[in-house]
C-alpha cells in the first residue's frame, strides 16, 4: 500500500539541545503551549509564540520538510475553521484561533520529532504509574498509544489505495466503493495487529 | 530440544450460512521433537491453523496442544514465552515505526531497564546485520530486510521454538536464500510451513497437510515426493472425470 509508508510522529535522529532535553521538560512545553492556546487573546502574541516554536523546531535540526509534514494534513480543517470564525467573530479572532491550534500542533510535533517512540512510551508508562492503584496497567497504556500512532497513517493509506482502485474502475463517485473496502481493510488490519501482539505475548490481561 | 505435542486435535469454526461448523483440522496427533520440521500442503489445507495452534493463536476445539508440557490454552502466557511466531507478511507483524523500536517492544516485558533494553535490541539487530537500519522506517526497508527484522524481533526474547508461517512467500530469490541460511544457523527448534519445496527439503521431518488431516509424516524427500504425487493426482482427476467418469458406457451419469 503506497499510502501506508507515511508515519505519524516519526522521530528525526539528532543531537541538538532539544533532543537531549529531559522528557518531562518537553512534556511541560507541550502542556504550556496547550494552556497558552486558551490564555493568549491577542493574535500578535499567538503569532509570536508560534514563530518561537517554529524556530525551536528548525533549531532542533528536524528540518522544514518535517515541520510542513506535521502541519499539512490539518490545513483544510484550519482553513474551514478560520473562514467560519472570520465570518462569526472577525479576522483578529479567527487568526488567533488558527495560530493557537498551529502552536499546539508544532509543539507536539517538536516533542515527537526529537524523542524516539520508545522514550515517549517510557514517559507514558511513568505518567500512568499512579493509576496502577486503580487497576490501570501503564504498559498497556503505552502500547495503546503506540498502536494508535501506527494505525492512523495505515487507515489514511488504505483510503488512498482504495480511492485509486475505485478511480481505476470508474467508481470514484460511489461512496460504497470507497467506504466499504476501507472498513474491511481496517478490520483485517486490526485483526492482524491483534494476532501479532498476541503472538509476542504483548497486551495480555496477565501481562 | 523442545517437545511440541498435539493429541487428538480438532479445529472447527462456525461459518455464516452453513448449518454445520467447518472442519479446519481433525485427527491430528503428533509429537514434534526434531529440530527442523516443515509443513507443506495446498492453500487452505490447514497448514496455518496447525501452526497457529502451537503458539495459542488458535485454540483447539477438541484435543490438547502442549509445548514442553505447557498447555496452549491453560498456560498461554508460558507458551508464548517459549514459542515465537513469524508471520508471512512482516508488515502485519512489525508494530513500531522503526526496527530498533520494534525489537525494543518485544523486549519490554522481559527487560524493564531502558538502556539495557536498547543494548539487547541493538545486539539482536546486529546479529542479523540490521543495526545500520535500526532507525530507518520499516516502510523504507526491502522485503528481505523486513522479514529478517521480524525474525530479529521474535528471536530477541530467545524463544525455544520458532514457528514460521510461509516466511519466504513474499521474498525474491536472493532474500529467500538469505532467510534459508539464517534459519540454518539458529539453535531454536523450527516449525515452518512453506510452499518452497527446496526449503522443505532442508528439514529433518516434513508433514504434508491435506484437507485438514496429516496426509504424510516422515523424511523430507519422501514427504515432498508424496506432496508432488498428491498435486499431480488432484490435477488429473478432473481430466479423467471428463473422459471416463462423466460419461458412463451404459449411458447413465457416473458418480
Amino acid at each position: 500500500m503506497k499510502g501506508n509508508g507515511v508515519l505519524l510522529a516519526n522521530y528525526v535522529p539528532g543531537t541538538s539541545v532539544i533532543h537531549r532535553m529531559p522528557l518531562w521538560l518537553k512534556f511541560l512545553v507541550v502542556l504550556a503551549c496547550g494552556m497558552a492556546s486558551f490564555l493568549i487573546v491577542d493574535w500578535r502574541l499567538a503569532a509570536a509564540a508560534l514563530a518561537l516554536m517554529c524556530t525551536l523546531f528548525l533549531f532542533s535540526g528536524a528540518g522544514p520538510a518535517r515541520l510542513f509534514r506535521a502541519v499539512r494534513p490539518l490545513l483544510p480543517v484550519l482553513l474551514a475553521i478560520g473562514l467560519f470564525q472570520w465570518w462569526q467573530l472577525g479576522a483578529p479572532t479567527a487568526t488567533r484561533i488558527v495560530l493557537n491550534i498551529l502552536l499546539c500542533v508544532v509543539a507536539a510535533s517538536l516533542l515527537t520529532a526529537t524523542t524516539p517512540l520508545h522514550r515517549l512510551l517510557d514517559g507514558v508508562v511513568s505518567l500512568a504509574r499512579p493509576f496502577q492503584r486503580f487497576g490501570a496497567d501503564p504498559e498497556r497504556f503505552a502500547l495503546t498509544i503506540a498502536i494508535m500512532l501506527r494505525s492512523i497513517p495505515f487507515i489514511a493509506g488504505a483510503f488512498e489505495d482504495v480511492r485509486d482502485s475505485a478511480r481505476a474502475r470508474g467508481l470514484e463517485r460511489n461512496p460504497r466503493a470507497l467506504v466499504l473496502p476501507v472498513f474491511i481493510t481496517t478490520v483485517a488490519y486490526a485483526r492482524h495487529t491483534g494476532d501479532a501482539l498476541a503472538a509476542r505475548g504483548l497486551g495480555e490481561p496477565d501481562d | 530440544m523442545s517437545t511440541v505435542s498435539l493429541s487428538d486435535v480438532e479445529v472447527r469454526v462456525a461459518v455464516d450460512g452453513l448449518p454445520d461448523p467447518k472442519v479446519l483440522l481433525q485427527d491430528v496427533t503428533l509429537s514434534l521433537t526434531e529440530q527442523r520440521i516443515g509443513v507443506i500442503g495446498a492453500n487452505g489445507s490447514g497448514k496455518s491453523t496447525l501452526l497457529r495452534l502451537l503458539n495459542g493463536l488458535v485454540a483447539p476445539t477438541g484435543g490438547t496442544v502442549t509445548v514442553n508440557g505447557s498447555d496452549t490454552v491453560r498456560n498461554m502466557r508460558a507458551v508464548r514465552q517459549q514459542v515465537g511466531f513469524v508471520f508471512t507478511d512482516p508488515l502485519s507483524q512489525l508494530v513500531m515505526p522503526t526496527g530498533r523500536e520494534d525489537v525494543e517492544l518485544s523486549l519490554r516485558r522481559s527487560v524493564r531497564n531502558g538502556p539495557e533494553r536498547r543494548r539487547q535490541a541493538d545486539a539482536a539487530l546486529d546479529r542479523f546485520g540490521l543495526l545500520h537500519l535500526a532507525d530507518q522506517s520499516i516502510y523504507e526497508l526491502s522485503g528481505g530486510e523486513r522479514q529478517l527484522l521480524a525474525l530479529a524481533a521474535v528471536l530477541a526474547v530467545e524463544p525455544d521454538v520458532l514457528v514460521l508461517d510461509e516466511p519466504s512467500t513474499l521474498l525474491d530469490l536472493r532474500n529467500r536464500e538469505l532467510l534459508r541460511r539464517t534459519l540454518a544457523g539458529l539453535r531454536q527448534q523450527i516449525v515452518m510451513s512453506t510452499h518452497d519445496l527446496e526449503l522443505a527439503l532442508d528439514m529433518d521431518r516434513v508433514l504434508v497437510v491435506e484437507s485438514g488431516r496429516i496426509a504424510y509424516d516422515g523424511g523430507a524427500a519422501a514427504a515432498v515426493a508424496h506432496y508432488r504425487a498428491l498435486c499431480a493426482n488432484s490435477l488429473e482427476v478432473p481430466r479423467g472425470r471428463n473422459v471416463a467418469s462423466s460419461v458412463d458406457p451404459s449411458g447413465e451419469d457416473a458418480r
